[in-house]
């Protein structure tokens, strides 16, 4: 069928085929609309190399020290610090409101262990407006372009503060003064979205890029298939940024493809791409800043493999440590948590597994450990900012607690931009509905 | 899934060699000569091909919107596209094989004159079409996607079901994406069979955040079109295949609006309410004609127009006054549209009823190839219905 399409655009519709192209004996090119390619008379298969994949550029080691100082990125003190308050305080909320979901105060939760470094070091590297289609692990986005803890709570408490007006689950966020869409459920459905997002930014000549993230299961979705083939056609200004940590909630990424993972996929849809150390900042800062400098320029789409780990049960305190519970510093990284507050991955995990990344290996500590040889940061910085953070959290936390919920009437609106004739007599009949059977509803938590 | 065919003469798309030879020859011919076409070939009467079930019944010309222009069905479209791309300097047009003009020639000329980055073919994907409608409406730019056919829509149905209508409503309005139009050929032509043929309106229906879309004729297309693009929800308009060429009347050259969720009553009756939408309005109206002359019964005509959110006062206030409905479609009889509207309409009209609400829709299978005669809830059906109806 291509053929057949693509052979209207090369042969001259209005000859038809008595004449054709007389080709030269000696110099048999194949013609062929659908390949540029040489021929070659023996027969091979070529074999996909899994055993040695692309390489993970890094540019930190595991002591946070630079590897090769030509690719030191040379970031300012305020900025590594940003981005390192942002990590650490987003991993304090993920502790507090995983603990709350497991306390029955709200109703699920997502955190976003050991992935804070790819969030927070691609978002450190787009301009503020650039528009970001989420999968639901990207908080970090969020928290890095000041998304303030009380709109988080307030979408995970679904309270009267909530943007969202208290319609979706918890960890579907949005915001559209930060150019973060809305979350939504169903995995890689955002990956079209991007693309034609980036289509209609390249044709207001916004000189912005799209970043899409997912992970490496949602890569398997035929919405992916269609996104990287249509931002490659249509030339789009867009980074696929994919965070591969190894677990689709139980499925191992050995079930989940048999390829060299997703950077491997790109150049099969030509798709300049990369694979990079997702718990090292400044390698996924470097990547995602070219990224977005030649997607821009060049309008091409652009692929970034993040390497990282999946996450497990939340270890105990370290009975070592002098300081109370919620701390992060030795921490199990990756997708250290379990996929959501539905899943327990002692199920499917190892408990040695989870040591290693534990002791090895944490965007944080990697950090931490760059900030402290700058002599940027030190214990008792340390001390003062888990402390602060914290305070900030639980007053977030708690304010969150005692909103009301929204008016009922929020059930009914924004299904159209207007309200229609039918479901407004919906509207009236729950109303009536109220007056009668209200004490059998929690009315008093919604505000009046 | 995507085992489209392109068209010529017949709906299959030719693959391999010999594809584009045909293909070049029958795209400067257009698709549907073959369509109502007895062949010339055959002698024995009883094999041709059978002529269409209906007659187009064209409307008064339309005087209130300026110089009319005579155009079947597919120019009324192009002259819509035509409008928007002209007006909004956001819209884009594109789908598979959109940039030619067209596997039904709706986009003939538009690229040419708006520029490939402005109607432009997408690969071959639907669920990519779509979602990249919503990404381009997303930003506040007007997309207007084209799936070939609606037997082709269901690998987008989750981007339309689970995300294009939900945009809004799920991100508390902070997002949307009401700009994005999905057009598509819909409905049977004579001889599409299972995938060339289907009324998928239904499965939508169920589906709170879009709006469906079917005109019965030129003019109400390009109205009901212009005002889907315009629309700030997403929309899906559906353009009865079969129309395109068999429907022609004037139409205005300039923009003009027919509004949504309005059903039109074509024609005033005292007797029986007779609803459709698309093609079958006009079977319904030669049944009309049917009754009076042998019934002396008094139809009323609806063309619903619009499926969701559907104009639920027009066609209750008609029953009220005739005590009587009929509603016919294509598509299978069980979960049809027709059981929306009966439900309702008894519901809210209980006691006006002389006779239980009668349906006449096709039969509880996939569209059938030969047997399509058989198979469509054609004039005949639907008089014997009313008679019933009238006989209770």
């Amino acid at each position: 069928m291509a053929v057949a399409i693509a052979a209207g655009r090369v042969w001259r519709p209005n000859r038809g085929l008595s004449q054709q192209q007389q080709f030269s004996s000696l110099d048999d090119k194949p013609q062929f609309p659908g390949a540029s390619a040489e021929f070659i008379d023996k027969l091979e298969f070529i074999q996909p190399n899994v055993i040695s994949g692309i390489p993970i550029y890094r540019v930190m080691d595991r002591q946070g020290q630079i590897i090769n100082p030509s690719e030191d990125p040379h970031l300012p003190k305020e900025k590594v610090l940003k981005l390192y308050k942002s990590m650490t305080l987003l991993n304090t909320m993920d502790r507090i409101l995983y603990e709350s979901q497991r306390q029955g105060r709200i109703s699920f939760y997502m955190t976003n262990y050991g992935e804070e470094g790819t969030h927070v070091g691609s978002a450190a590297a787009l301009d503020n407006t650039d528009l970001v289609f989420g999968q639901y692990r990207e908080a970090g986005v969020l928290m890095y372009r000041d998304y303030p803890l009380e709109l988080f709570m307030a979408q995970c408490y679904g309270n009267i503060s909530d943007l969202g007006k208290g319609r979706q689950m918890p960890v579907h966020y949005g915001c559209k003064e930060r150019h973060f869409v809305t979350i939504s459920s169903p995995l890689a459905t955002q990956i079209p979205q991007a693309v034609g997002a980036a289509y209609a930014a390249k044709r207001a000549n916004a000189n912005r890029v799209v970043i899409c993230y997912f992970g490496e299961g949602a890569a398997s979705e035929g919405d992916a298939h269609a996104g990287f083939n249509f931002a490659a056609t249509l030339e789009c200004p867009i980074i696929f940024f994919c965070r591969n940590n190894g677990y689709a909630i139980s499925t191992p990424t050995s079930e989940q493809y048999r390829g060299d993972g997703i950077a491997a996929r790109g150049p099969g849809y030509g798709i300049m791409s990369i694979r990079v150390d997702g718990n090292d900042v400044f390698a996924v800062y470097n990547a995602t800043k070219e990224a977005r400098r030649r997607a821009v320029a060049e309008n091409q789409p652009f692929l970034i493999e993040a390497m990282t780990y999946s996450p497990s049960p939340i270890l105990p305190p370290d009975p070592h440590s002098r300081e109370p519970t919620l701390t992060w510093g030795p921490l199990p990284l990756c997708r250290i948590g379990h996929h959501s507050t539905s899943d327990d991955s002692s199920a499917y995990r190892s408990v040695d597994e989870v040591n290693y990344w534990d002791k090895q290996d944490h965007p944080i500590s990697r950090l931490r450990h760059y900030l402290l040889s700058q002599g940027w940061w030190d214990e008792e910085q340390e001390k003062a900012w888990r402390k602060q953070s914290r305070k900030k959290v639980m007053e977030a936390f708690e304010q969150a607690e005692r909103k009301p919920k929204p008016n009922p009437n929020l059930l009914f609106s924004d299904v159209y931009q207007e309200m229609p004739a039918q479901l407004r007599k919906q509207q009236e009949s729950l109303a009536r509905h109220l007056q009668t059977y209200g004490e059998h509803y929690p009315l008093e938590h919604f505000d009046k | 899934m995507a085992f489209v065919a392109a068209a010529a003469g017949c709906l299959l798309r030719l693959r391999a060699a010999g594809a584009e030879r045909h293909w070049r020859r029958f795209r400067g011919v257009g698709l549907a000569r073959g369509f109502l076409h007895p062949s010339a070939t055959v002698e024995d009467a009883a094999q041709r091909r059978q002529v269409a079930h209906f007659t187009f019944q064209p409307d008064p010309e339309p005087r209130e919107y300026g110089q009319t222009q005579k155009m079947n069905l597919f120019q009324s479209i192009t002259s819509a596209l035509d409008n928007s791309l002209a007006k909004d300097p956001t819209a884009v047009i594109f789908g598979e094989d959109v940039a030619f003009g067209g596997v039904f020639r709706c986009t003939v000329g538009l690229r040419d004159k708006y520029g490939k980055d402005r109607v432009f073919n997408t690969p071959l994907c639907e669920q990519g079409i779509v979602g990249f409608g919503i990404g381009i409406a997303v930003t506040g730019a007007t997309a207007i996607a084209e799936i070939q056919f609606a037997d082709y829509i269901f690998p987008a149905f989750d981007q339309i079901v689970n995300e294009a209508a939900k945009y809004r409503y799920r991100s508390g309005d902070l997002f949307n994406c009401g700009s994005l139009t999905i057009r598509s050929p819909w409905g049977c032509v004579g001889h599409g069979a299972l995938y060339h043929s289907q009324s998928p309106e239904a499965f939508f229906a169920h589906c709170p955040g879009i709006k469906v879309v079917i005109p019965r004729s030129p003019f109400q297309a390009k109205g009901l079109l212009l005002s889907c693009i315009e629309d700030k929800n997403p929309c899906i308009f559906f353009e009865p295949k079969i129309l395109y060429r068999a429907a022609a009347e004037q139409v205005p050259i300039e923009p003009y609006n027919i509004p949504l969720s309005q059903a039109e009553v074509i024609q005033e009756g005292s007797d029986v309410t007779l609803v459709a939408w698309g093609t079958q309005v006009h079977v319904i109206r030669e049944v009309a004609s049917m009754a009076k002359e042998k019934l002396g019964v008094s139809c009323e005509v609806i063309d619903l127009r619009t499926i969701i959110p559907w104009d639920v006062d027009t066609v209750c206030k008609s029953v009220i006054k005739t005590g009587r409905l009929l509603i016919s479609h294509e598509a299978p009889l069980t979960g049809g549209f027709a059981s929306e509207i009966s439900s309702t309409v008894q519901e809210e009209c209980f006691l006006n009823l002389e006779a239980p609400i009668s349906r006449v829709c096709g039969y509880d299978t996939p569209f059938p190839h030969i047997f399509e005669p058989f198979y469509i809830p054609d004039k005949w059906k639907c008089y014997d219905a009313l008679r019933k109806m009238i006989n209770y």
